[in-house]
């Protein structure tokens, strides 16, 4: 890959150069354009293409969530990244299908993930001859409600460690707390599942990342610890494949 | 006792990002806008909260109008010169208690459009009244800022 195109666009032109500058010095960026606004973005949206758009949520005119929305309708959209003042303002950056968020001021490490995210959906549509689906990768980022309080929060999603079937919700258990979702846990099998989600149970997704141990019972069952101690039961028909995906 | 507003989030995020883009070019402006910055945080997050005189709040003022204006260099024209006259006896208010008007007005402005923005602040019956203004005066407002005097701490 020959590097990246990417156009940062910003109403805050001090927090618009310090992007500029960090991405300017990453090998996996071969050119940085800036925009000082969503309608000086779409003009250079018009002149030229983009591997990616750096987007800040906040912004007069035109904000950046829109001009995600507007990107959509495009043939071959570029991937948004949106970076933002304050985590809250990112959940609808999610419903606009964004591959990812930063919060100013973003590290150089964290910045490079979202690049790295970026030259992989960038791939991959390629391979697919210009479809244009979304790559099936897991977002990396998902909004949940906070059982305890009002609105909801951003968890990223290698943080999780397991979800519990609970009705209509799924309760999500991460080392900051619990929440909830409302999703079927298949559903979130299939969506999480390139993240190492598993399914051990009827009532139990499980990220491998956190497990430490594979026990296994008299009856053909199994128990999965996890390294918070947390202990799953794993239904027997699920105990071979978890064992060869485990190699344990 | 209640505080004032709470210190946003996304304002002292956006503050530390401009510094970081100062840092290469002009390393002692970043510094300052750090200074800056640790002044104005010491003065919000204190343990114990506790009322201040108007002249300190009114300093907090002005150290946050220089912290905008490390973020939108040029876009802010101030002029705090004519609410001093509300300090006089001495009174007391909340931290925050006239700055988280004032931020809020301001961030209104700077979001509705990318032009300059003029705020004076004068004293004004048992406040403020703050006055913004677009360019060459256009879009010109006037807000009233009231405040509760608070009995200064028992000793």
């Amino acid at each position: 890959m020959s590097g990246l195109v990417v156009l940062a666009v910003d109403d805050e032109p001090r927090a618009l150069a310090d992007v500029q500058r960090i991405l300017a010095a990453s090998p996996r960026v071969a050119r940085v354009d800036t925009a000082g606004g969503g309608r000086d973005a779409l003009l250079r949206l018009g002149e030229g293409s983009y591997d990616a758009l750096l987007l800040d949520v906040r912004m007069p005119e035109i904000e950046g969530i829109e001009l995600a929305r507007l990107l959509r309708r495009f043939d071959d959209p570029p991937e948004v990244v949106f970076l933002t003042g304050h985590a809250d303002a990112a959940v609808e950056a999610f419903e606009v299908q964004a591959l990812d968020f930063l919060v100013k001021p973003v590290t150089r490490d964290r910045l490079d993930s979202a690049l790295e995210r970026i030259e992989v959906a960038r791939a991959r549509r390629g391979l697919r001859g210009g479809e244009h689906a979304a790559p099936r990768t897991a977002p990396e980022v998902v909004a949940l409600d906070n059982p305890e309080g009002p609105g909801k929060r951003l968890v990223r999603l290698e943080t999780i460690t397991y979800v519990d079937a609970d009705g209509d919700y799924a309760r999500i258990h991460t080392a900051d707390g619990q929440f909830v979702l409302r999703a079927p846990l298949g559903q979130l099998e299939e969506d999480w599942g390139p993240a190492s989600f598993v399914r051990v149970h009827r009532a139990h997704l499980v990220n491998l990342t956190h497990a430490v141990e594979l026990r296994s019972q008299p009856n053909g069952t199994a128990v999965l610890a996890l390294h918070d101690g947390t202990e799953l039961p794993v239904a027997r028909r699920t105990v071979a494949a978890l064992r060869r995906r485990l190699k344990a | 006792m209640g505080a004032g507003a709470p210190v946003s989030a996304h304002f002292v995020n956006n503050v530390l990002a401009a510094a970081a883009s100062y840092i290469e070019d002009d390393p002692d402006h970043a510094r300052d806008i750090l200074a800056e910055l640790g002044q104005f945080l010491s003065f919000r997050l204190r343990e114990t909260p506790a009322p201040v005189p108007i002249s300190q709040e009114l300093a907090h003022v002005a150290n946050y109008l220089r912290l905008q204006q490390a973020r939108f260099p040029d876009r802010i024209q101030s002029d705090l010169s004519h609410g001093a006259g509300a300090g006089a006896g001495g009174r007391m208010v909340e931290p925050g208690s006239v700055q988280g008007p004032i931020a809020e007005a301001l961030s209104r402005r700077l979001g509705e459009s990318a032009g300059p923005v003029g705020l004076v602040l004068r004293a004004a019956g048992d406040g403020f009244e703050l006055e913004l203004s677009g360019q060459d005066g256009a879009g010109r407002e006037r807000l009233g800022i009231g405040l509760t005097t608070v009995e200064g701490m028992l000793s």
